[in-house]
């Protein structure tokens, strides 16, 4: 990271009679003690509905993934039984390896390739032209792509129909139930790619040119800058985006449900679920009893694993920010 | 101190907030009023048709409706309100999706006042058919009257274009056999017999359910659901009903690229001639006239007999139903059954072209034929056989059926899933 501004800050326990008292002397007591004061008025009500909204759910939550429950009508306690079932539920099984293909394979497949157009778009002519056009599918809404797939892979869509005019006789059946998640996923890298390539270029671009001239003067090659001044020097950019992709990846949603062909109709195909997909069957799948309190125990497992996984990225990547 | 009064007015204000959105849902006291979520959405024919009702009502009674158009969610909206005293004191949706949140969870209040209501000299409980009564589930083991108020219905038949094939509207296959025949025949003629969107799973499941209840009689496939450890599947009549529809697989009858299209791209295919027959419900007509082929002229036969099973058929009610927490529900119970009027019920058939409840109703020409299977049926039964256990049709049913009829598992293959799968499902959910 860039220089942190980092003001001496006082302890909190000294009194404030004292910081008043030598504020005369030392003008920048004066605003820390004027920050103090503010501290709750400007914070309390952040936290107070941040508590409100998100963390006394969270809790509840937690509490309703410890019983069965349809929704309305009793509560049945069953402890960590929802858990339990979950892990030898195979189709849960299968929609958390799905979540993890999400997070891992299109996760490295976005990396390489928008490191991969960082790198050739940072010397390219007209580059501001061709960040733009990389950085809009991430401006439409997944939900549309999902939509739009059916019409360019069905059996007589856009994609067979050039095919047809090629000469071939017997295109693939793009949208088979078994064929739906590679599909996802190769969607879901190039809506996304375009949007890591753009905040990993804002990083690259930030690197002083001197170093890029010092290399040339060493007479470092294209892999050797890569390795000692470019990936250095944007090692924590490439964190952030790594947790980005973590958070996002594990609640990627609409685009499951409508890439499965149910644009209002049923429901996508088990073989595509997500974790995100198999919460919301289980609760709100609208033809069977609700059963709120599985659902929200997958729920909180996914929260669990984003949580773990997080914390796992930061240390791995956790290195010495370098400073220019 | 400043900043303790500041939080503390922001904590009261907070409070006052919650409290003031928890408190505008009811109606404003008993009896003059009621809160109705409606399943309709503004400018839907039926929408038109209820709007009109409930003026006449409010001109008649001097009750005001205060009537939210929210679609088909409405029943999820529901949900988070069940635990609240702020319920709706009227919804209305299909049996599917009103049964496993209201009447399994003890919700929903026993509608004795709505059928004992006189509506034009007759009570409602007669107005509605008795069959529909009897069979369809409408009544909680040991309540004293039924939990809904039906007053349309949806029901499936096979649709096909009556102006390219007048020989099917002369003589429709009544029997598999004759089925399988005409399925030949189609095919040979060089048209595609069976049009199908096969990413809808709840459309591959009519061919299975319909079989099965064909065989076995209504009810048949949710006793089948309901045996804990799965065995039931292992009954010949289970894999009969499989092999008939793998039949359908094996003999090619389904068009071209089901197994790899996007809903509604068959059913738009079909309305444009590309295939002959479609096993759909009664919105059909509605959902796929836009795209209708010139001259295209909507008829239908119902799911032909097999065996000597008994020829019944799929009734998904679609009517009222009241919360057993509604603070209106005498108001609302008078509405429900003010909805059966004639004037209404005749407007359902004829404008909205969906089937009325009430069999002196008109139907369109398009529904001639499934309103006349329907009144003259053995039984009925509704959607999925009237399965609502949590996830059963998602997790297991629906997937199992969709490689049946996609053509990925054989009739033996899919019995043997479902004995298994079952098993593991009733030892999670039991």
């Amino acid at each position: 990271m860039t220089q942190v501004v980092s003001s001496s800050r006082r302890p909190a326990s000294e009194p404030r009679r004292r910081a008043t008292a030598t504020a005369a002397r030392r003008g920048s007591n004066a605003v820390d003690a004027g920050r103090k004061r503010l501290l709750v008025p400007f914070v309390g009500p952040a936290f107070l509905l941040y508590t409100l909204l998100f963390v006394g759910p969270a809790v509840y939550a937690v509490w309703i993934s410890l019983n069965n429950w349809s929704g309305a009508g009793p509560m049945e306690f069953v402890g960590l039984d929802n858990y339990v079932r979950l892990f030898s539920d195979k189709l849960f099984v299968q929609s958390f390896q799905n979540t993890l293909l999400l997070l891992f394979l299109v996760g490295l497949a976005i990396f390489v390739i928008a490191f991969g157009l960082t790198l050739v778009l940072r010397d390219m002519t007209g580059r501001k032209v061709a960040r733009s056009v990389i950085f809009f599918p991430h401006l439409v809404n997944a939900m549309i792509f999902g939509v739009l797939a059916g019409f360019i892979f069905n059996p007589g869509g856009l994609v067979n129909s050039l095919l047809a005019g090629l000469g071939v006789d017997e295109p693939p059946e793009w949208l088979t139930q078994d064929n739906l998640f590679p599909l996802i996923m190769v969607m879901m890298t190039w809506i996304t790619t375009g949007y890591f390539t753009t905040i990993l270029m804002a990083g690259v671009d930030r690197i002083p040119p001197y170093y890029y001239e010092d290399c040339a003067l060493a007479g470092a090659n294209a892999f050797q800058r890569l390795r000692h001044v470019i990936l250095p020097l944007t090692w924590d950019v490439f964190g952030t985006c790594a947790v980005l992709w973590t958070i996002s990846s594990v609640k990627i949603f609409e685009i499951i449900w409508v890439f499965g062909g149910s644009t209002g109709q049923g429901m996508p195909p088990t073989q595509t679920w997500t974790t995100a997909v198999y919460t919301y069957v289980t609760a709100f799948s609208g033809e069977s009893v609700p059963a709120y309190g599985a659902a929200t125990a997958s729920a909180v497992l996914s929260l669990a694993v984003v949580s773990v996984l997080v914390l796992l990225l930061r240390r791995v990547m956790k290195r010495e920010a370098v400073e220019f | 101190m400043a900043k303790i009064r500041s939080l503390a007015a922001l904590v009261a204000g907070g409070a006052l907030a919650v409290s003031v959105s928890a408190c505008s849902a009811p109606g404003e006291g008993p009896g003059d009023s009621l809160t109705y979520w409606s399943m309709w959405k503004e400018g839907e024919a039926q929408q038109k048709i209820v709007a009109a009702a409930i003026a006449d009502f409010e001109e008649e009674t001097g009750i005001t409706v205060d009537v939210q158009w929210q679609g088909r969610d409405n029943i999820k909206k529901v949900i988070p309100t069940l635990n609240t005293h702020s319920v709706p004191d009227l919804v209305d949706g299909s049996f599917a999706k009103l049964a496993p949140v209201l009447a399994e969870t003890g919700q929903a209040k026993p509608l004795s006042d709505a059928y004992a209501t006189e509506v034009e000299d007759e009570t409602v409980a007669d107005l509605i058919p008795d069959g529909y009564l009897d069979d369809g589930g409408l009544t909680v083991d040991g309540a004293d009257a039924p939990w809904m108020v039906p007053y349309s219905l949806t029901s499936d038949a096979i649709w096909f274009n009556g102006a390219e094939h007048p020989e099917l509207v002369e003589d429709p296959p009544a029997t598999w056999d004759e089925f399988l025949g005409t399925l030949d025949e189609l095919k040979e003629s060089g048209q595609a017999p069976i049009g199908i969107d096969g990413d809808v799973s709840g459309y591959n499941a009519y061919w299975y359910t319909a079989a099965i209840v064909r065989i076995s009689g209504p009810g048949a496939l949710q006793e089948m659901a309901a045996d804990k450890s799965g065995e039931a599947w292992g009954s010949p009549e289970a894999l009969e009903a499989a092999e008939l529809v793998q039949q359908l697989v094996d003999g090619g009858y389904f068009v071209d690229g089901y197994d790899a299209s996007k809903w509604p791209a068959q059913q738009q295919g079909w309305a444009g001639n590309k295939s002959a027959l479609l096993f759909n419900g009664t919105w059909i007509p509605t959902e796929t006239g836009p795209y209708a082929a010139d001259g295209f002229e909507y008829s239908s036969f119902p799911f032909p007999r097999v065996g000597d099973g008994p020829f019944a058929q799929r009734a998904d009610f679609v009517g009222f139903a009241v919360p057993s927490k509604a603070e209106n529900s005498d108001a609302a119970q008078q509405f429900a059954a003010y909805f059966l009027s004639k004037e209404y019920q005749d407007a359902l058939g004829e404008d909205a072209k969906i089937i009325p409840v009430r069999a002196d109703a008109p139907v369109s020409p398009e529904m001639g034929s499934v309103k006349e299977a329907l009144d003259s049926a053995e039984g009925y039964f509704q959607q999925n056989d009237g399965i609502s256990f949590p996830g059963y049709n998602e997790k297991l049913l629906w997937p199992a059926v969709d490689r049946l009829v996609l053509g990925k598992s054989t009739a033996q293959e899919f019995v043997d899933a479902m004995q298994a799968g079952q098993a593991d499902y009733w030892k999670q959910n039991s």
